[in-house]
């Protein structure tokens, strides 16, 4: 006889919630990818995230924006990218044969995985690549636990 | 008779040495009376990682981003992939080859082709008899 696992009352309710979570996940992806050829999404800069023992990591790609543009802040555990992608070259008398660079305003908010300490956020941008480092608060640091022996 | 810049910017051509895996650059292009200009987006890309070259007329640009800091610990969230930057673009024969004009700022590489005199646009005086 199979054994059935017993999920207990939630089962439901969780497997809803996980799927629901699932399409919003590939909702996401799908509207967030920059690359897509129809114009339908404003221009936000790609992240990448990850977490150490003691820190946060963002790189964002900003390429042609002048870093002094860009306003990063920190409220709560929540970081917030603000910037605009602008073409300030004269634009007069120019014939386009392939316009496949996309500029606008944007703003992008990042639920952060730890608590950080706001003043000791850095952030350093070179060659279009920003990287804003969130060093966490010591309470939200791993710690390893020792198992004490009987 | 084509157009020599559609043809510039509708057919780019396999090249010789194709890096294996590599990123296409985001690319705008357009012209003026005096020149051809392309700016493609090339993030991480130093003037030092950058090569451009013409053979054939075929212009190649190939940029190899700066190694960054890899994270140690837990990727959360990956939007996009450090690689090289790789494309090619078919020039029609009037450009002066030898005075393009490259510059890297920001991640963000641009070119300017200067037409040949051939190439430029001319006025042609009606005379009125």
């Amino acid at each position: 006889m199979a054994l059935i696992p017993w999920r207990g009352r939630t089962m439901p309710a969780a497997t809803l919630s996980s799927l629901r979570d699932e399409m919003n996940d590939l909702l996401n992806r799908f509207w967030s990818n920059t690359n897509e050829p129809f114009g339908l999404a404003e221009w936000t800069p790609a992240l990448d995230v990850s977490e150490s023992d003691d820190a946060v990591l963002v790189h964002a790609e900003i390429p042609g924006i002048d870093p002094k543009e860009i306003e990063i802040s920190v409220v709560g555990d929540t970081l917030t990218l603000r910037g605009e992608k602008k073409d300030e070259t004269e634009q007069k008398g120019r014939n386009y044969h392939r316009v496949e660079r996309r500029y606008g305003a944007f703003t992008r908010s990042l639920a952060l995985p730890a608590s950080v300490d706001p003043d000791k956020v850095e952030a350093t941008a070179r060659q279009g690549v920003l990287a804003i480092r969130l060093p966490k608060r010591e309470e939200a640091k791993a710690r390893r636990i020792e198992i004490k022996g009987a | 008779m084509k157009d020599p810049i559609d043809v510039a910017v509708e057919r780019p051509r396999e090249p010789r040495e194709t890096p294996e895996s590599y990123f296409v650059p985001a690319t705008d292009v357009y012209e003026t009376a005096e020149e051809l200009t392309l700016v493609a987006e090339m993030p991480g890309v130093r003037p030092e990682g950058l090569t451009v070259t013409v053979e054939d007329n075929v212009l190649v640009i190939h940029g190899k981003p700066e190694g960054r800091d890899e994270p140690a610990g837990d990727l959360l969230l990956k939007e996009f992939e450090v690689g090289e930057f790789y494309r090619a673009f078919q020039l029609p024969a009037d450009y002066d080859t030898e005075k393009i004009g490259a510059g890297i700022r920001q991640g963000v590489l641009t070119l300017r082709l200067p037409k040949s005199d051939r190439l430029k646009p001319r006025r042609i005086e009606v005379k009125v008899e």
